[in-house]
């Protein structure tokens, strides 16, 4: 394991990053219709209990990541088997939003570009970050936090300044009643972000002082979930429901109908600088808690060996995982949450919670 | 018996050669004869001559001291180091006047000469050859005497230096003028004379096993930090290479990254940069020969502050780092956005520039790419020129320059006039960083992020930065991260970053940089308009 460490400023601005890496871009919660931004409040309410169950796991064990102590609740065999399942799972992710970045710059700049092209960049960055570890990644991200809130300011400004907010988008609330907010809670804003801060169970022992973990780890979580949140608030205001539900990028849309002054027009480009970075660092986080994984699990002293091989897989990957963008987009709607989502962000960590602490109670601790 | 000790120091030399031919250069030291001085001072002497092999500006002079008795005696010195006139005025002449007495043993000699000669600066006792050189070749005037087996060195440095200048480089319109020397002593002086104070410490070793060359560190003992003061000390003394001639041939070789573009350790010209940083904590690298002094750590955002900054009001000095931020980063990427635009993304230039450029490159049969190569390249090459030609020439390459860059390129077709502006813009930025180190590396990182922009437009150019960025955050500078204090992020010290705060602000020293003592003034600075006098009172009220 590397010997570096972050602090606690730093885990909270890697939060904010990750969590609104490809969420902001992608339409989410759309099946609320106008009301998604409450669906996303409540995801993001639920998403905030489920983090405590990660965070009372890393508090039983402070200096190990979620790969090495589930073999110590679970025992050797079962817990090497879960440990590989959450790797293959966060390298799948990994090359998951790869794929929707680079699907994204397809569509809205590089229509004659081979997919794969556009993706090796994007790999050898995130094989880069992963090679130089967590605290380069960490300074980074406190570096481009700044830039990117200067971003979202400054572009929230411009779209209230074209005036094409219509605030009567947003209306009517909870038409349908709570029954198909609730819904899309369950089957889609919960788990991504918010589910997926699993993969900071991976970088909590980190941490130069553990026991803030949870504090930023939530006040990085509550300031994602009120954006994105916002984010999403907007765009409906800006196209409507209707055509948020149909878009595959509605934050873009949204960016293009900006129109101020005559010059300051079309910043789709500007707003790339924008999303390429959050989508940076949510691939870079899941890669490198893949690569973390493995040297913790198959005993390598030194991750920075396993960037390569990994990084092509990652790379390969995001290219065969699916034919054309729309397979890609309903497998990641239907098939990856109830089959990876659920049973990984919810079930495992939950039944491993409850083990953990019957252990500890009668004592047959596993140290 | 002297003959043949002759001889056989000859035969030493010959075999000392012979060695030296191999790879081993420790051999180097053996020039310098390993055996204990002789009573003798013939056989002193000519052992000087036959080391030096009878330079002829090792001035030899022999004398004898004293009235009573006559005592041989001899002094040695370097033509051009010595002060000649101190040499004869302040050692000679009283040396000669002297009456030497009869009963003095071998012991007393030498207080009875430091006493003699209190004109002279330092007197100092060698016992063995390799100082007695040292001393020499230093500048010192050696004094052997007959039946001794040591010598005296005094102290008599001396000889031309160029004289205290305006510095070359860091030019500023508000500031001290003067700039350092070629001479340790005078900047070691020019620093001293700016922070009074004991606890300013000075070490000095010899670096170079073959140019014995004087390097110093400086530090404020106490504001300085004791680990990096040692990791500096530890660095130096791993150094064996034969010859330091600058301070580049140091940095080099004490830099923490060698794979980087972004320099690592600051230099400077300047005695007030150097006082200034020694107050923040940092240390200076000063090597005899060289004007340009080292400091570390050093880090990124320093490069981008001028001098000036702090003697001009914070709001101007904020205002002008922002502007040299903006300046770096155009130096960087102008060229590559110039090339993502007309290729890639032409929707995000209002139409008619479009247009007005689509027009203009109609008769360019090159690609953006390489049109923007050829005039990058075509300006490097110039600006190589102007650098290392003669001052005489150098008017004729601005000539020729001014028709490159400008009307006569458009008008045969290999350029377009939005790519000449660009060229322009980005060449005028370079020069106005104020840090040269930090301009070069921009210049190199420019080409590669045109190279992307080519091939991937603005997602290229964005990937690329993004990898600069990654790559400033890993790099450290003697242990210190050098993006800090912006990251890591320290609230104290960002007040002298891209801001610079009110001076009576100032509360605090660097963080990292210093961890002791790190309270520069009191917290009541503001300055304070004075008390209404009761006058004025009066006539409020």
């Amino acid at each position: 394991m590397e010997h570096s460490k972050i602090n606690v400023r730093q885990l909270f601005v890697l939060i904010v990053l990750f969590e609104h890496g490809s969420a902001m871009v992608i339409p989410l919660g759309v099946s609320a219709k106008q009301d998604m931004w409450i669906a996303i409040l409540l995801g993001l309410a639920l998403g905030l209990l489920l983090f405590l169950v990660y965070e009372r796991l890393f508090h039983y064990y402070p200096d190990q990541p979620l790969t090495s102590y589930v073999t110590h609740i679970v025992g050797k065999p079962l817990g090497k088997l879960l440990a590989v399942l959450y790797i293959t799972y966060f390298f799948y992710i990994a090359a998951r939003v790869l794929r929707d970045f680079g699907e994204l710059l397809l569509t809205f700049a590089y229509p004659e570009t081979p997919l794969f092209v556009l993706n090796v960049l994007m790999a050898m960055t995130v094989m880069y970050s992963a090679y130089k570890g967590i605290e380069v990644l960490a300074r980074t991200g406190e570096l481009l936090y700044t830039l990117l809130q200067i971003l979202a300011v400054v572009g929230f400004i411009l779209v209230i300044a074209s005036g094409v907010v219509d605030l009567t988008q947003l209306q009517p609330v909870l038409e349908e009643g709570w029954k198909r907010v609730w819904k899309t809670v369950f089957t889609e804003t919960l788990y991504v972000p918010f589910g997926e801060m699993i993969v900071f169970t991976m970088l909590f022992p980190y941490l130069n002082r553990p026991e803030k973990a949870r504090r930023a780890a939530v006040a990085g979580m509550v300031l994602t979930g009120i954006n994105l949140a916002i984010i999403m608030a907007v765009n409906t205001a800006v196209l409507g429901a209707d055509a948020v539900s149909r878009s595959s990028f509605p934050l873009l849309d949204t960016i293009r109908r900006i129109q101020v002054a005559h010059f300051l027009e079309r910043l789709d480009v500007f707003f790339m600088v924008a999303l390429v970075i959050g989508g940076f660092f949510k691939v870079s986080i899941f890669f490198y808690a893949g690569v973390v994984g493995v040297a913790h699990v198959f005993g390598f002293s030194n991750h920075q060996r396993l960037v390569y091989p990994f990084g092509a897989l990652v790379l390969l990957w995001s290219v065969a995982m699916a034919s054309n963008y729309w397979e890609h987009i309903h497998e990641g709607l239907k098939i990856v949450t109830l089959y990876l989502h659920i049973p990984l962000q919810i079930i495992i960590p939950v039944l491993l919670l409850v083990i953990a602490a019957i252990r500890r109670r009668f004592g047959s601790s596993a140290k | 018996m002297l003959f043949q000790w002759g001889m056989g120091r000859q035969k030493k030399q010959i075999n000392d050669g012979v060695k030296q031919e191999g790879p081993d250069h420790s051999g180097e030291a053996a020039d310098v004869p390993q055996e204990p001085m002789s009573a003798e001072l013939a056989v002193n002497l000519d052992i000087i001559r036959q080391t030096t092999g009878q330079s002829s500006d090792v001035v030899i002079r022999r004398f004898s001291l004293g009235q009573e008795r006559q005592i041989k005696a001899a002094i040695v010195f370097v033509d051009g180091l010595v002060d000649e006139k101190h040499v004869y005025e302040f050692l000679l002449t009283p040396l000669l006047e002297a009456s030497f007495p009869l009963s003095l043993t071998e012991k007393e000699w030498f207080p009875w000469i430091e006493q003699k000669l209190a004109a002279v600066g330092g007197v100092k006792h060698v016992v063995d050859w390799e100082h007695l050189f040292l001393e020499l070749f230093s500048g010192e005037t050696i004094i052997l005497l007959d039946g001794v087996p040591s010598a005296v060195s005094a102290s008599t440095k001396g000889g031309q230096y160029r004289a205290i200048e305006e510095p070359q480089t860091q030019i500023a319109v508000r500031g001290p003028r003067e700039g350092f020397t070629e001479s340790l002593r005078a900047n070691t002086a020019m620093i001293r004379r700016r922070i009074k104070n004991p606890n300013l410490w000075l070490e000095t070793m010899q670096i170079g096993t073959v140019t014995q060359t004087d390097v110093a560190i400086m530090y404020i003992k106490g504001i300085a930090n004791d680990e990096v003061i040692e990791e500096v000390r530890a660095r130096l003394r791993r150094i064996d290479t034969d010859s330091v001639l600058e301070s580049g041939y140091i940095e080099q070789l004490i830099e923490d990254q060698t794979f980087t573009t972004f320099p690592t350790i600051y230099h400077t010209e300047r005695p007030d940069v150097v006082a200034a940083n020694l107050l923040e904590g940092r240390i200076a690298i000063l090597i005899q020969g060289t004007p340009f002094i080292l400091i570390v750590p050093a880090l990124f955002i320093q490069f981008f502050q001028a001098v000036e900054d702090y003697y001009a009001r914070f709001d101007i000095a904020t205002a002008l780092r922002f502007l040299r931020v903006l300046i770096f980063f155009l130096s960087l990427v102008a060229p590559s956005i110039y090339i993502a635009a007309t290729t890639f993304h032409q929707e995000m230039i209002p139409t008619q520039l479009v247009i007005a450029i689509a027009a203009q490159r109609e008769a360019v049969p090159f690609p953006a790419f390489v049109e923007a190569l050829i005039m990058e390249v075509t300006f490097e090459i110039l600006r190589e020129a102007g650098i290392r030609l003669p001052r005489a020439v150098g008017q004729a390459v601005s000539i020729v320059g001014a028709l490159v860059i400008g009307e006569v390129a458009i008008n045969a077709g290999f350029v377009s006039s939005a790519m000449v502006i660009v060229v322009s813009l980005t060449a005028i930025a370079s020069f106005a960083t104020p840090s040269f180190a930090i301009a070069i590396s921009a210049r190199l990182i420019r080409f590669g992020l045109m190279f992307l922009a080519a091939m991937f437009g603005f997602y290229g150019i964005i990937m690329g930065l993004l990898v600069m960025i990654l790559h400033l955050c890993s790099l450290r500078s003697f242990g210190m991260p050098y993006m800090s204090p912006l990251a890591p992020f320290i609230s104290t010290n960002v007040g002298d970053t891209l801001f610079r705060i009110p001076t009576w602000m100032y509360r605090e020293r660097p963080r990292l940089i210093n961890q002791k003592n790190i309270i520069r003034q009191s917290g009541d600075q503001k300055p304070q308009p004075p008390a209404p006098t009761r006058r004025e009172k009066e006539d409020g009220s």
